[in-house]
């Protein structure tokens, strides 16, 4: 990322309801030993984030986070990598709100992302499990079909 | 350490035997010269057993006869006193209040044991070492000698400071599995810099944390906490005793790997021979191939798997979604409010003096200045509005790249995937095809009428199968151990929380707190310190490498650059990053120059002054490269020790002139008549040494030249 960037994420927590915890064990390749044919994602945040574009994308209104049991799955530092994640949420958050000014508030922009993510990680869940193949290839099929559809 | 004498006694060629080595750090060479069988490997194996007893030698030295072979028990006595005697130097550095004092202590080691000699039999007595520390005053015996070599030369080490020009292809060589390969470079490593003492520290901190948790368990005033300690008492005895068996079984997993491979080797070369060598080829190079489609296969998953981290899954899945925020940014941008710049416009016309109408600006009139203080109300306005303009203006900018797709943009993730599965499916078949082709060939092998390939391939069937149990264990043990890091997670959790609650269990959560934290602690400097020091020795075997073989990359040499990679596998590489096995792409001479640049990279990143004793370590070596190595070991050695055949020294002699501080000559009488001019007239089958360097040779030494052998025979 160049100098100029600035990632208004960097101190703020990516959340994860409790009971997803399993999926991300099995579904992410952290921690090593993954067989990547079933285990698609190379992090945890590139099954958060794919559920935050699902969400946004199907329309789903975001989960109520606070009364949630929530764990950390890592911070919005990962982002300063990926620029370009970072505008999406920030567009994503602009499109939810109509509010132009939230790009100030970063709190309020991840939590609307978290409530995002924990709406979508049943329907990403269901792409990696509905087909015949192992769930690298459902996965695909399932965001190619959306792709095509969007098109 | 530096060597500086050793003494050998009935050490089986050594009969009486004493070198003197150089310790001139301007000419820090010792060459011993000798023919073969003339006693280097012997005097290799004495020093080792000198400083490390029976453990260091091959074997273990079971069933390894010490004694001279021509022992007569009748005329010299049934026992035969085996004795080496090593003087060495120690230097020490500490501090004073003058700066640092550097210090050098001498020491005489002694190692002896005695053998009973009966007719072909003998039985060899435990021995026994002493270490003397040598001083004006005297000879002060000293406690635990072991503890001493330990620290300047620790056994794990050995393969480092001793070696032959063979063994230490051991860290390359392919007739091992890759798992015992790594094992070797890695213990090296590891044990150089000291890493022990992190290891002790960190085993240390986990018990202290089981202690801590006991006294948890006897706080009382809850049920609960009693219940929790106790299955954190049950869990950590399990995980002890399951982290035991997992390094039983990986041992077992890397044995059966070593198995493995040897059996292929073995039906390699019972297939080299007749009309079964065709069929050798084509299973060698069959396999080859797999190995090859396999990493193929390997990075293609991989690409796969990148598809979803990247920027293609985002603009595919989000489809239109972000239209709106897009219309609010784009009539932002239509009413200028974004870029930002307003500010700097005002505030130069407040510089100025004059509005951009040209209406005065100046506080001399009340028209002026009731227009600047509308200007300044401006200015503030605009300056709330300026974070948000900021970030909007970057994202503005900054997401183009997210914003409504061209058509090829709009296909992006299924272009990306349809390649992926096109390279997929591709590699796969062509993965199924040759394992079709292999099958076929060893049905054909297995058809033969060869009893013994048809075993071997039989055991290693049975082999396989033993793998496939213990990688299973494997499996099992990581399952188990990873739910009793989850259940200790827990419980943790629940007694650090009911540790709160009571007066008394705050100090006790405190100490556990610090014991987690130091074990965090201790962690991440054992993995820094390993990888740190990993790259550095990577380096250093790099640079040494290339410049012993004289590989120049931008004159396009073949072999570009070698490497000691984070999985502890040392590697080299050809035009292209392409990877060669340097143990089958490099020759004889490379294969040695890679393994000594190694072991002198060791050797020099771990800071540690000690000798690097060397066995012929530049057979099959000639011309530039013998020259460079030798030249570049020498200058990289604190103390280099190498027994080197006459063939060896042959175009060598000046770097000798220059480097080597001693220069002693090796000589077995037994090669009289066929290859000493002279009789050295000795009864006794013995190594015998004159002063005779590189260049001369005396009446004991002198030989009779090679050719005149070869006519002679």
């Amino acid at each position: 990322m160049s100098d100029k960037y600035f990632n208004p994420f960097a101190s703020v927590d990516i959340l994860v309801p409790a009971e997803f915890k399993d999926d991300f064990a099995r579904y992410c390749q952290t921690g090593g030993r993954a067989v990547i044919d079933y285990s698609p994602f190379p992090r945890m945040v590139d099954l958060w984030f794919l559920a935050v574009c699902v969400a946004a994308r199907k329309g789903l209104e975001p989960a109520e986070m606070d009364r949630r049991d929530t764990y950390k799955i890592i911070d919005g530092s990962i982002f300063s990598s990926d620029p370009w994640r970072v505008h999406t949420l920030m567009l994503i958050a602009i499109a939810r709100s109509d509010e132009i000014g939230i790009v100030i508030e970063p709190r309020r922009m991840m939590n609307l992302a978290n409530g995002l993510a924990t709406a979508g990680f049943p329907h990403v869940i269901d792409m990696l499990k509905d087909g015949s193949a192992e769930p690298i290839w459902n996965l695909s099929e399932a965001i190619e079909l959306l792709e095509r559809e969007a098109a | 350490m530096k060597l500086i004498r050793a003494q050998f006694s009935n050490f089986r060629l050594l009969r009486d035997l004493t070198i003197d080595f150089a310790t001139d750090p301007k000419r820090p060479l010792t060459v011993v010269r000798a023919a073969n069988e003339s006693g280097k490997t012997t005097m290799l194996n004495a020093l080792q057993w000198g400083l490390y007893g029976d453990t260091a030698l091959p074997n273990g030295g079971e069933g390894m006869r010490l004694h001279p072979i021509d022992w007569d028990a009748e005329a010299d006595g049934g026992r035969v006193p085996i004795m080496v005697t090593i003087e060495f130097e120690v230097t020490s550095i500490r501090r004073s209040p003058t700066g640092f004092k550097e210090t050098r202590k001498r020491y005489r080691l002694i190692r002896s044991a005695n053998e009973d000699v009966d007719g072909h039999r003998f039985n060899r007595t435990q021995s026994s070492v002493r270490l003397f520390a040598l001083t004006d005053a005297g000879d002060t015996p000293l406690p635990q000698p072991e503890a001493v070599i330990a620290d300047e030369l620790p056994f794990e080490l050995r393969d480092v400071f001793f070696t032959d020009g063979d063994r230490a292809l051991s860290f390359i060589e392919a007739d091992v599995a890759v798992s015992t390969k790594r094992d070797r470079v890695q213990r090296a490593i590891r044990s150089l810099l000291g890493l022990g003492v992190i290891k002790d520290a960190m085993r240390h901190i986990e018990k202290t944390a089981v202690e801590i948790n006991k006294a948890a368990r006897k706080l009382g005033g809850s049920e609960e906490l009693g219940t929790i300690a106790n299955r954190l008492d049950q869990i950590e005895t399990d995980r002890e005793r399951l982290i035991a068996e997992l390094t039983d079984v990986r041992s077992s997993h890397a044995n059966l790997d070593g198995q493995i491979v040897d059996i292929d080797r073995r039906v390699t070369a019972a297939l080299e021979k007749g009309d079964r060598e065709k069929l050798a080829s084509d299973i060698a190079s069959t396999r080859k191939e797999i190995d090859k489609i396999d990493v193929q296969l390997e990075a293609a998953v991989k690409e796969h798997a990148a598809l979803f981290r990247g920027i293609d899954l985002a603009r595919g899945v989000l489809g239109t979604a972000l239209a709106p925020a897009y219309a609010k940014l784009d009539a932002l941008y239509d009413r200028k409010e974004i870029p930002s710049a307003t500010i700097p416009v005002l505030e130069d016309r407040l510089g100025l003096g004059s509005c951009i109408c040209g209406e005065s600006l100046s506080d001399d009139n009340e028209a002026g200045a009731s227009r600047r203080r509308h200007v300044c109300e401006l200015i503030e306005k605009s300056r709330q509005a300026d974070d948000i303009q900021k970030m909007v203006t970057a994202l503005y900018f900054g997401a183009k790249a997210l914003g409504p797709s061209t058509d090829s943009e709009s296909r992006a993730f299924r272009e990306a995937f349809g390649a992926v599965v096109e390279k997929r499916d591709g590699l796969q078949d062509l993965r199924d095809e040759n394992g079709r082709k292999l099958r076929a060939l060893e049905l054909q092998l297995d058809e033969m009428p060869d009893t013994d390939v048809a075993n071997l391939r039989k055991a290693r069937r049975e082999f396989e199968n033993q793998k496939e149990r213990v990688k299973y264990r494997e499996g099992q043990i990581d399952t188990q151990l990873s739910g009793l890091g989850s259940e200790r997670a827990g419980l943790v959790e629940r007694r650090d929380s009911l540790l709160r609650e009571q007066s008394k269990g705050a100090r006790i959560l405190a100490e556990l707190e610090v014991a987690t934290d130091i074990s965090g602690v201790l962690r991440r400097s054992y993995d820094r310190i390993t990888s740190e020091e990993l790259a550095k020795v990577s380096n250093l075997t790099n640079e040494i490498f290339l410049d012993m073989i004289g590989a120049d990359p931008d004159q396009g040499a073949l072999i570009r650059r070698a490497e000691v990679s984070k999985e502890f596998d040392i590697l080299v590489f050809g035009p292209s990053n392409r990877k060669l096995d340097p143990d089958r792409d490099l020759n004889g001479a490379s294969r040695r120059a890679l393994t000594l640049a190694f072991i002198l990279a060791l050797t020099k990143v771990s800071e540690v002054e000690a000798p690097n004793v060397i066995d012929t370590p530049l057979g099959m070596m000639s011309g530039f490269v013998k020259r460079s190595a030798l030249r570049k070991a020498a200058g990289l050695s604190s103390q280099l020790i190498l027994f080197l055949t006459h063939s060896e020294i042959e175009g060598c002699e000046t770097i000798l002139d220059e480097m080597a501080g001693k220069v002693v000559t090796l000589t077995n009488p037994a090669h009289f008549p066929r290859m000493l001019v002279n009789d050295p007239g000795t009864p006794v089958r013995q190594v015998l040494a004159c002063g005779c360097n590189h260049r001369s040779h005396c009446s004991l030494c002198e030989r009779i030249d090679d050719e005149t052998v070869a006519s002679v025979a």
